[in-house]
Order: structure tokens, then C-alpha cells, then sequence
């Protein structure tokens, strides 16, 4: 029971959710990529506004209902096919631009909240040892 | 995560073939005989991508689907005293356009280098990784 409330309170399931959701668009990206010269590829994305929205929700409905109550596991956003940018005449609507971008975006955010749970992790960690000294 | 770099590694692959197809076309430019030595005129070809890896096409990733032959008209250059020239001394060359063949490389190539950059970008996120249970 402490244990499961020292590894739920702290916020690492919705940092891990968001690490499942950066790796999983990551992938995405890098098909959009290697699919630049392929006639007729569609682009695939996840959004990221609207996972983020589902995750606040959640995140709202734990602070209300109470710590444990609510999980976080079958949040995950849907392969969409976005219409952003050109049509070609190939029928691909692939922008390098635009991905390179959202590669650096999304690998950024990656790093980023690996660099949280490292320090959410070393916290536990802190904590466990204080308590068994 | 780590069969992220392979999605990378097959666009690799196909745009190096591309590439091959491309330095191919462009070394053949002026050659007006095939390998038996006929008077045959290289035709140029390219190459067709399509999604998916080439041993799993439902895996993410890209292919090279076909390498076609480009079917429009040779060029036809009149060249009296060639030795491939018709009965009216024209000879003719294959439909290849350096020019054009020069900026399909330089696409190529950029897109080859955008990949690369991915496989870094993806290393970056699997060592930032890793990095929690070391």
C-alpha cells in the first residue's frame, strides 16, 4: 500500500504514459519520413493537444476522486492522417519541414520527461532508504 | 523502441538504390549501344517507393517497390558519320536530361540525410532512455 501510493502519487504513470506516447509518435514520424518518395503515402500523426487534454481530464478526476482511484493505462491517442500542407500531384502531403520540426519537438519532450521520472525515481529512492535506515 | 532505427535503416536502403538508379542514368547519358553492342539506346529508369519494410510490407517502413523504365521518345540528334546513324545520319540517344537527373540525386541525397539525422535523433531518445535503468 505505501509502496503503490509513493510510486502513484508523484505523477510517474502520467509520465509514463506521455514516454509510451513521444516513443509511439516518434515511430510515426520516422514512417512519414521514409515515406517522402512513396506515391500515394497518407501522413500519420497522434495528437498531441488531445492526449494531453485526456491526460489533464484524468489527471483532474484523480485530484478529485483521490490518490489510487483512477488509472491511467487505457489512455493512448489514435493514429490519425492529418491534411496539413500540400496535396502533390503524387498524392503524398508530406512536409520535411514540418517533420524535422516535429522530431526535434517530440525527442525533446522525450528527454525531457525522461529527465523527470529520473528525478522522480532518485526521490523514491531517497525516500526508501531514509525509511529502511 | 529500438525497431524505430529500422524504419530509418530501410528509407536508407531506398534511397541509396534511388541513388544507384540516378548515378546509373546519368553514367549512361550518351550511350547509344546496349551490352551486346547493338545500336540500342539506354533507357532511363527509376525507382517506385511504396510503404512497408521490403521483408514485411505491413511493417512501417519503405520500399523499393519496382525499378521501371521511363518509355518516352529517345532523343534523336542528327550526327552524320556516327557510326549508330540512320540512313539520314540521325542517331539516337537515350531520354535521359542530365539536369533533371542531377536534382533527383540532390533529393535523393537530402532525403537520405534527413534519415540519418532521424537515426540520431532516435539514438539520442533510446540512450535518454536507457539511462533509467543504468
Amino acid at each position: 500500500m505505501f509502496l503503490e501510493r509513493l510510486v502513484n502519487q508523484a505523477g510517474s504513470p502520467v509520465l509514463e504514459q506521455m514516454l509510451s506516447f513521444t516513443a509511439a509518435r516518434h515511430k510515426l514520424i520516422l514512417e512519414n519520413l521514409a515515406n517522402v518518395g512513396a506515391p500515394g503515402y497518407r501522413q500519420k500523426d497522434l495528437d498531441l493537444k488531445k492526449f494531453q487534454g485526456m491526460l489533464r481530464e484524468r489527471v483532474e478526476h484523480l485530484d478529485q476522486a483521490g490518490s489510487g482511484s483512477t488509472g491511467f493505462e487505457d489512455i493512448s491517442a489514435a493514429v490519425e492522417h492529418p491534411t496539413r500542407g500540400f496535396l502533390f500531384h503524387d498524392g503524398t502531403n508530406i512536409s520535411m519541414e514540418q517533420l524535422e520540426g516535429d522530431m526535434a519537438k517530440n525527442g525533446m519532450m522525450h528527454n525531457m520527461v525522461i529527465e523527470l521520472l529520473r528525478k522522480q525515481y532518485a526521490q523514491m529512492d531517497m525516500a526508501l532508504k531514509e525509511r529502511v535506515g | 523502441m529500438f525497431d524505430s532505427l529500422d524504419i530509418s535503416s530501410s528509407a536508407l536502403t531506398a534511397q541509396r538504390t534511388r541513388l544507384d538508379t540516378i548515378a546509373a542514368n546519368i553514367a549512361n547519358a550518351n550511350t547509344t549501344r546496349d551490352a551486346s553492342g547493338k545500336p540500342n539506346p539506354y533507357r532511363r529508369r527509376f525507382a517506385v517507393f511504396a510503404s512497408g519494410q521490403p521483408d514485411d510490407h505491413k511493417a512501417p517502413g519503405v520500399h523499393v517497390d519496382q525499378i521501371r523504365m521511363d518509355e518516352t521518345a529517345f532523343r534523336k540528334v542528327s550526327l552524320p558519320g556516327h557510326p549508330d546513324a540512320d540512313k539520314d545520319g540521325n542517331v539516337l540517344f537515350p531520354n535521359i536530361e542530365p539536369a533533371i537527373e542531377s536534382v533527383n540525386a540532390l533529393d535523393a541525397s537530402r532525403a537520405y540525410e534527413a534519415n540519418v539525422t532521424a537515426m540520431e535523433v532516435t539514438k539520442s531518445m533510446l540512450n535518454a532512455s536507457l539511462r533509467l535503468i543504468a
